[in-house]
């Protein structure tokens, strides 16, 4: 407490009028007790002043902004008339079917595997016999390209072979000859010694 | 101020005219002063600016309950005092927010210990006391507009501030004293 005639912090936020703010400046003159409380009031004020605004890390939403965009369920709900007839006319509408509407059995169907069996089967069928055929006649001509590459390779090879062998019989007869004339010579001379 | 008030007053009869734009520049002028006072008063960043937008938001949907057009300001700092103790009351009591949020914020030219110190100061008063600080001394309100924003008579308003200002010089006068600065 101090003996101030008036609120030092009404002084401090400026809420007295100017004579009021006089008669306390002189107190404050001659009452080092009231000055000095003055002087902790000041230095707590100027103490907070300290800490400076922040920027708001993002920027709040603007009215064009989807989030100023009254949601479906807002406006049917802040809609309180709109709303009491559709509750109404959903209330009537249960009563009704609850009342009249009666329970339609369910009928569980089995599944109707053989026809489905069936469809897969045409399915089936429909892609993999073309994909089948075309497989084997690749494979074929294949097949084909390859043996007729195999007769060609054998054929070439029968005829050196057969070449060969016309070359060596060739030559055995004219080595059989040269004996043969071998021979008549020396038969010859066999008749001709007394 | 008068200007801000004429200009306030007329962005805000063309926003209720549905015109978007002067809603817009309303929130560009108000959203520092707003998410400040949020983030003093329940001292967590992200609540700040979650509330901030619920704030011009709410402020959007209502304009046309605003009574008096030039006085915008007060208005929209009710409706953001309103956010922040809805939010408060759910918080459980005296654990207002994270000290690490606080800590993390960034700094200024003051010495680190005085705003630590303040910060300190302003976290132990009651919500409604730093309330009653963060709007005069950070938001420059008069106590009319106090008062209108707490919804509370003028003399209730200040022995709010006065007292807090009272806790406040016990802490922070001698630091002041001791030439922090």
């Amino acid at each position: 407490m101090t003996c101030s005639p008036y609120d030092l912090k009404d002084f401090l936020f400026g809420e007295l009028s100017a004579a009021q703010s006089r008669e306390l400046e002189e107190h404050l003159q001659g009452c080092s007790e009231c000055r000095e409380e003055f002087e902790r009031l000041r230095l707590t004020q100027t103490a907070l002043h300290s800490l400076r605004e922040e920027e708001p890390p993002r920027r709040i939403g603007f009215v064009s902004d989807q989030v100023f965009e009254p949601r479906w369920w807002s406006r049917l709900w802040q809609s309180g008339p709109r709303l009491g007839f559709a509750s109404a006319a959903m209330l009537a509408a249960a009563i009704l079917i609850h009342g009249f509407a009666r329970p339609v059995p369910v009928v569980s169907r089995a599944p109707d595997t053989a026809a489905i069996e069936a469809r897969i089967g045409a399915e089936v069928a429909r892609r993999v016999e073309p994909a089948v055929r075309a497989a084997v006649a690749e494979s074929e001509a294949r097949q084909a390209k390859k043996t007729e590459e195999l007769v060609a390779a054998e054929r070439k090879n029968f005829e050196l072979q057969r070449d060969a062998d016309h070359v060596a019989i060739a030559e055995t007869l004219t080595l059989l000859q040269k004996k043969y004339n071998v021979l008549q010579v020396a038969s010859a001379d066999w008749g001709t010694r007394p | 101020m008068i200007f801000r008030e004429v200009e306030d007053r007329d962005l805000v009869a063309k926003a209720r005219r549905g015109d978007v734009e002067p809603f817009n520049l309303l929130v560009s002028r108000w959203e520092k002063r707003v998410f400040n006072y949020l983030l003093r008063l329940v001292r967590n960043r992200e609540d700040a600016l979650d509330l901030s937008q619920e704030v011009f938001l709410k402020a959007y949907q209502n304009l046309g309950k605003l009574e008096d057009a030039g006085r915008f300001g007060p208005w929209l700092f009710r409706i953001a005092h309103n956010e922040a103790f809805s939010l408060l009351r759910k918080r459980k009591p005296e654990a207002d927010a994270p000290e690490a949020d606080i800590d993390a914020r960034p700094r200024h030219s003051f010495p680190i210990e005085l705003s630590l110190a303040v910060e300190n100061a302003l976290s132990r008063l009651a919500a409604d006391q730093r309330e009653a600080v963060i709007l005069k001394i950070y938001q420059g309100f008069k106590f009319e507009e106090m008062a209108e924003v707490l919804s509370c008579p003028v003399s209730t308003v200040k022995s709010r501030l006065y007292t807090a200002l009272d806790l406040l010089k016990e802490t922070l006068a001698p630091i002041q004293t001791r030439g922090v600065q």
